[in-house]
C-alpha cells in the first residue's frame, strides 16, 4: 500500500476539514469552509442546497478535477491532494465515473465510441474495449443504438450513454452533477432507476448533486449544503 | 492509433473547414515547391559552364556590342586557343513571342571546335560550314516543329540593329544532339547560325555581343581573363572577361536576385497561410473546450490532449503538403509546354520535382501544421477542467 493510500477501505469518500477559496481579482471567495464528509462504500448520497452553496465544488473535489485549498480529500483509499496532475488524471480514469447534467458526449463519436472513450486509456485490445462498451450499453438498454450519434438520440438516451461511459471502466465512485436537470419527468425516472441499479446491484458508491427532491429521495442519504457548510 | 478515429472524425465533421485549410496549405506548398524548383533549376544551370571557356563582353553591359576587331586581338593573347563570336539574335518565329526559342549567331567552324556539346553527323557539319544561310538546330527544337534537314524557316529579330525590314531566311543544315551524361544541361531547343549572314544582312552594322574563348588550361582562367581585359583597358570600349559559369550567373542576375524574389514570395505566402491555419485551429479548439474538459475529466492527461490537437494540425499540414506536391509536380511537368515561359524554363536542366524538394515541401507543410497547432494545443494543455466545463 503506497503512502497516498489510506487503510480504511470501507469509507469510499472522506472529506476532512476541507476549505476551498477562489480568487476573483483582489477578492477571495470562500466556497467551502472546513467541510467534513464521510461516504461509506456502496452508499448513494444526494447533495442538495441552493445555488452557490458549494455542491458542485465539493463534487469536483471528490471527483479529483479540482483541488482543495486546505484539508484532505481521500477517495477510494487515495489522498488526492498528494497526487500530481498526471497522477490525478490516471487516478480519475480508474476510480471515478462522472455523469454531467448536459451529458457532454462527444458529438463526432457514436454511442459505442463515446462509451469506449475512457477505455482508450487502458491497455485493453480494441476487441476487448468494444465488448466492454457494448456490455455497458446493453446494461443501460441502448445496445440497439450503439451506432447512433448524440444528435440522433433523445436527452434521456444521451444521459444513458453518458452513464454507460461513466461505468464502463468499473470505477469505485460515481459522481453525478444534476443528472436529471435537463430531462423530462419520465426520462429522469429512468436515469434514477439506472443509478439505483448501479448502486444496489453493482455496489457503486454514488455522490449526486441535485436540486430535485424526487431525485434526492432515491438516495440513501441526503445532505444539505449552505454557504460551504453541511447543515445536516 | 487508437485515438485516430477521434482525430479523423473531427476533421471529417468540419469537412468544409478541413477542405479549405488543406487547400490553403496546398496552395502554399505548391508555390514554395514550384518556385524552389525553378530556383534550383536556375542554380543548377549556373554550375554547368565549361571551365575551359571564357566569355568576353562589353564592360558596361551586354546591351552594348564590342568592335569586330577585338576577336583577332583576343585570339593573339597567350593561352587562348580558339575564339568565336556569339551574338544573341533575338529572332522570333512567326512573329509571335510565344514561339520563342534561343537563337544565336556564331562562327560555325570555331563554334563546333569550342562546343563539343553540339554533336552532329559529319555531313551535316560540312553542310553548315559551307552554307551561309544555314543553321543547326537542337533535337528538341526539330521535334517540336517537325523540322528536318533541308527545311526552311524564317525568324525576325526584335533587336533594332538586326531588324532589316524582312525576316531572315534559314535552312536547316543539321540537327544536333548531345551526350547528356557528359554534357548535362546542354540546350537542345537552341538554334545556331552563321554570324557572317547576320553581319552582311545588316549591312555590316552587326557588332559583336560576346566572344567565347577556349583556353589552354582552366587553371589559367584568371590570368587570361586579366590579360584580355588589360588589352582593351585604354580603348574606348573596355571589356569584361569571366568564366562561362560566372557569365551565366551574371546573365541571370540581370533579372535581379531571382532566388531572393522567388523565396520571398514563397515565405510571404507561407506566413499568410500559417496565420490562416493557426486561426482555423484556434477556432476548432475553442469550439471544443467542452470536449477538452470532458476528455480531461475522463482521465486523459493534458499532454495527450495537447498531442491530439497537434496531430490534428499535423494531419492538416500533411494532407495540404501532399496535395500541394501533387499540384506542383503537375505544374512543373506542364511548365515546359506553356508558351514562351516553357521555352525559357526548359533551358534549365534538371527541371523537375526532386526528392529534395519533396522532402522540403513536406517538411514545410508539417512545420506549418506544427506552428499553426502549437498555440491551440498549448491552450488545450493548460485548460482547467472546472473552467472549461463551467463555460458550457
Amino acid at each position: 500500500m503506497s503512502a497516498t493510500e489510506v487503510a480504511n477501505k470501507t469509507t469510499a469518500v472522506s472529506v476532512q476539514n476541507v476549505r476551498k477559496f477562489y480568487q476573483r481579482d483582489s477578492m477571495q471567495i470562500k466556497v467551502l469552509d472546513g467541510l467534513n464528509l464521510e461516504v461509506p462504500q456502496g452508499e448513494f448520497l444526494a447533495l442538495m442546497g441552493p445555488s452557490g452553496s458549494g455542491k458542485t465544488t465539493l463534487l469536483n473535489l471528490i471527483a479529483g478535477i479540482d483541488r482543495a485549498t486546505s484539508g484532505r480529500v481521500v477517495v477510494a483509499g487515495t489522498e488526492l491532494g498528494s497526487l500530481s496532475e498526471g497522477q490525478l488524471a490516471k487516478w480519475r480514469s480508474r476510480n471515478v465515473g462522472f455523469i454531467f447534467q448536459f451529458y457532454n458526449l462527444i458529438p463526432v463519436l457514436n454511442a459505442l465510441e463515446n462509451v469506449e472513450l475512457p477505455l482508450l486509456l487502458s491497455p485493453l485490445s480494441k476487441r476487448e474495449r468494444r465488448e466492454r462498451a457494448m456490455t455497458a450499453l446493453r446494461i443501460v438498454g441502448l445496445a440497439d443504438r450503439s451506432k447512433h450519434y448524440p444528435g440522433q438520440l433523445s436527452g434521456g438516451q444521451e444521459q444513458r450513454v453518458a452513464i454507460a461511459r461513466a461505468v464502463v471502466t468499473d470505477p469505485t465512485v460515481l459522481v453525478a452533477d444534476e443528472p436529471t436537470g435537463d430531462l423530462d419527468h419520465q426520462s429522469a425516472e429512468e436515469i434514477l432507476d439506472l443509478m439505483q441499479t448501479f448502486n444496489q446491484e453493482f455496489g457503486k458508491t454514488i455522490v449526486m448533486v441535485t436540486h430535485d427532491p424526487r431525485a434526492a429521495a432515491r438516495a440513501h442519504v441526503q445532505r444539505h449544503l449552505d454557504k460551504g457548510v453541511l447543515t445536516n | 492509433m487508437k485515438f485516430a478515429p477521434l482525430i479523423l472524425k473531427h476533421l471529417r465533421k468540419n469537412w468544409l473547414r478541413t477542405l479549405s485549410t488543406v487547400l490553403a496549405m496546398a496552395v502554399c506548398i505548391f508555390l514554395i515547391c514550384t518556385l524552389q524548383t525553378v530556383v534550383d533549376a536556375v542554380n543548377y544551370g549556373l554550375h554547368l559552364g565549361n571551365a575551359s571557356r571564357l566569355v568576353t563582353r562589353h564592360y558596361v553591359s551586354l546591351v552594348f556590342n564590342l568592335p569586330n576587331s577585338y576577336k583577332n586581338k583576343i585570339a593573339a593573347i597567350p593561352g587562348v586557343q580558339n575564339t568565336t563570336i556569339n551574338n544573341w539574335f533575338g529572332g522570333i518565329y512567326r512573329g509571335d513571342m510565344k514561339y520563342f526559342f534561343p537563337n544565336m549567331a556564331v562562327e560555325p567552324e570555331p563554334f563546333l571546335q569550342i562546343y563539343p556539346e553540339a554533336m552532329l553527323p559529319e555531313d551535316q557539319k560540312q553542310a553548315w560550314l559551307h552554307d551561309g544561310r544555314g543553321c543547326i538546330i537542337g533535337r528538341k527544337l526539330a521535334e517540336k516543329w517537325g523540322w528536318k534537314v533541308g527545311d526552311h524557316f524564317q525568324l525576325e529579330s526584335f533587336i533594332p540593329p538586326y531588324r532589316v525590314g524582312k525576316p531572315f531566311d534559314f535552312i536547316v543544315d543539321g540537327i544536333f544532339d548531345t551526350d547528356p551524361v557528359k554534357y548535362p544541361g546542354w540546350d537542345l531547343t537552341a538554334m545556331y547560325f552563321n554570324y557572317k549572314y547576320l553581319y552582311e544582312a545588316t549591312g555590316q552594322r552587326a557588332g559583336v555581343g560576346t566572344i567565347t574563348e577556349l583556353i589552354d588550361d582552366p587553371k589559367n582562367a584568371g590570368r587570361i581573363s586579366k590579360a584580355i581585359d588589360a588589352e582593351f583597358e585604354n580603348s574606348d570600349v573596355q571589356t569584361k572577361t569571366e568564366t562561362e559559369q560566372a557569365f551565366r550567373a551574371s546573365f541571370i542576375a540581370m533579372a535581379g536576385n531571382l532566388a531572393l524574389l522567388l523565396n520571398g514570395i514563397g515565405l510571404a505566402v507561407a506566413f499568410t497561410i500559417l496565420l490562416v491555419t493557426a486561426n482555423t485551429m484556434s477556432i476548432a479548439v475553442r469550439e471544443r473546450q467542452q470536449e477538452i474538459g470532458v476528455l480531461k475529466t475522463l482521465g486523459f492527461p493534458s499532454g495527450l490532449v495537447m498531442a491530439l490537437v497537434l496531430i490534428e494540425a499535423l494531419l492538416l499540414g500533411l494532407m495540404g503538403g501532399a496535395l500541394g506536391l501533387i499540384l506542383a509536380g503537375g505544374a512543373i511537368h506542364a511548365l515546359p509546354n506553356v508558351p514562351f515561359i516553357g521555352d525559357v524554363v526548359s533551358q534549365f536542366p534538371g527541371l523537375g520535382l526532386s526528392p529534395k524538394i519533396v522532402f522540403y515541401g513536406l517538411g514545410a507543410a508539417l512545420l506549418l501544421g506544427l506552428l499553426a497547432g502549437l498555440v491551440p494545443a498549448l491552450l488545450a494543455y493548460r485548460a482547467r477542467i472546472t473552467e472549461v466545463l463551467r463555460q458550457v
